[in-house]
């Protein structure tokens, strides 16, 4: 198992300042499962995921991905991030660039992958996600769920190892949610490891391997989605189930 | 036409302040301060960008030994006018320089840079440079932190470096949102290089200058405000039509008086036609 491991995080700390968001978390993600966080807002389950590609620099604690250890400053973690893909709930697309350069941008740039190539790429992603006619098309053009497709697609485009999707449909008008949700649920099909941190408690049924339960910065409470909704044995977990039921 | 000519300089006023023989007979003069001007500006404007784009990402470094000089620098040069910069630099620079002498009275120093020996030249690109560069860095670095972080993340998050974030993502997104503002600076430092004239340098406005004091008559300072002119009036224009498209791109709609007239336009058109 620890062999396999996708991701490895063990006791993982996160303070700002004098806020200590993430008070020891471990975490093994197998590779092929889906992992969906869930948690009330403030819980540090986005920090986690953040940390995870050290967007957020961890005080302290070790990250592993596939046996490269995030958390030391040898390792390049260019390189590591290449192969991590991350969707953002702001969608972050380049509004400077269109659909396809959005996607192309990385692969020529980081991968170095000839002009053709890339674009050969670009297309085949969009078209993936339903979008190959928004392909010159600018990211203002598009809505909000089209651009959130795109962002995947722009992550998928580098062939990661594993994906974290940090809150993707919180931005989103609800008519908009379910064709994201659509595409990550392809996806996890596919065999694609995942992190997920939602609130969207259909998709954490459907589609996670586990569920795992954050407040206060630890984990709470992790099982299959069966085990955590249907049968919580954390007090904290029934509380938060209740509340969004 | 010698009539209306005649008329006019009968009115004292305009005789006075916009005689058309006197700014008839400035105009080689006041074009050759107008190539000053432009050289001094040209030149000038174009060696602050990277001065600028330094002084930026020095100002936004988080080790202090490198951030509070730039902190310090832009402050003092923001601070001061630019009158007493020109005087500090135009005749500082001699003394700092060793071989100031040889270098002035030499051949090089003796070339000629639009009309202005290469002595006076360097010390007026140095004020301006220093100056502008100033001024250049803080609409720079406000550019780029005014980017949402979340591009940084994302496009770091895929694996670039901090260098390639900034070259593909950062800067030309920053460029577009702050090219109206750069053009503005561009039109203020072509203004800025009438104060040359305190030291002596003829540009535009010390040429005009020069004319008046021999013919008592203002009509050459209106002919060099017509050369300003020429300039700044199309660069204004320019910048304004810059920003509408600015906004286009940013929020996906046209200002509301350009899609007006637009409107005004297409409905006079229709009008024609039928």
């Amino acid at each position: 198992m620890t062999e396999q491991a996708m991701v490895r995080i063990e006791d993982l700390h996160k303070s700002f300042g004098a806020l200590e968001v993430l008070k020891g978390v471990d975490l093994e993600v197998a590779r092929g499962e889906v992992v969906v966080i869930l948690g009330p807002s403030g819980s540090g389950k986005s920090t986690m995921l953040r940390c995870v590609n050290r967007l957020e620099e961890p005080t302290s604690g070790r990250i592993f991905i596939e046996n490269d250890e995030v958390t030391d400053h040898k390792t390049n973690i260019n390189e590591i991030r290449a192969r991590v893909g991350m969707v953002f709930q702001s969608f972050n697309l380049f509004p400077h660039l269109t659909a396809k350069s959005n996607v192309m941008l990385a692969l020529r740039k980081v991968k170095k992958i000839s002009k053709e190539e890339a674009e050969q790429i670009a297309l085949e992603g969009l078209a993936r996600v339903g979008l190959d006619d928004k392909a010159d098309v600018y990211p203002i053009m598009l809505s909000g769920g089209q651009q959130q497709r795109v962002a995947i697609a722009r992550a998928l485009a580098m062939d990661p190892h594993v994906m974290l999707f940090d809150e993707v449909t919180s931005a989103l008008d609800p008519e908009l949610v379910r064709e994201v949700l659509d595409v990550m649920k392809g996806l996890a099909k596919g065999g694609m490891t995942m992190l997920v941190v939602t609130h969207e408690m259909g998709f954490a049924r459907d589609v996670a391997s586990r569920a795992v339960f954050m407040d206060e910065g630890v984990i709470q409470e992790q099982g299959t989605p069966e085990e955590v909704f249907d049968n919580p044995q954390n007090e904290r977990t029934k509380d938060f189930l209740g509340h969004i039921r | 036409m010698e009539g209306i000519i005649e008329y006019l300089e009968s009115i004292k006023f305009v005789h006075l302040f916009m005689s058309p023989t006197i700014i008839w007979q400035s105009l080689p003069l006041l074009w050759k301060g107008f190539q000053a001007a432009a050289a001094l500006l040209i030149v000038g404007y174009l060696l602050s960008l990277p001065a600028g784009l330094t002084a930026a990402f020095m100002k936004m470094s988080k080790n202090p030994i490198v951030r509070i000089p730039a902190t310090f620098y832009i402050d003092f040069i923001r601070g001061t006018p630019l009158l007493v910069q020109i005087l500090v630099i135009y005749f500082g620079f001699p003394l700092l320089m060793p071989g100031w002498r040889e270098f002035a009275t030499g051949p090089i120093g003796q070339i000629s840079v639009a009309g202005i020996d290469m002595s006076q030249f360097v010390r007026a690109i140095a004020a301006l440079v220093i100056n502008s560069g100033a001024y250049l860095a803080e609409i720079f670095r406000a550019g780029i932190q005014s980017i949402s972080k979340g591009q940084l993340e994302a496009a770091r998050s895929l694996g670039m470096t901090t260098m390639q974030a900034m070259a593909y993502v950062i800067i030309p997104q920053t460029v577009r949102r702050i090219l109206p503002t750069m053009m503005s600076e561009f039109i203020l430092l072509f203004k800025d290089t009438a104060l040359f004239f305190a030291v002596g340098i003829f540009e535009l406005t010390l040429q005009a200058r020069t004319i008046q004091a021999r013919t008592f008559n203002m009509s050459p300072y209106i002919g060099a405000a017509g050369f300003y002119l020429m300039l700044t009036l199309p660069l204004g224009r320019l910048v304004a039509y810059l920003e509408a498209k600015l906004a286009v791109s940013e929020t996906g709609r046209e200002p509301e008086n350009r899609q007006e007239r637009k409107r005004r336009k297409a409905a006079r058109a229709k009008e024609a036609s039928a």
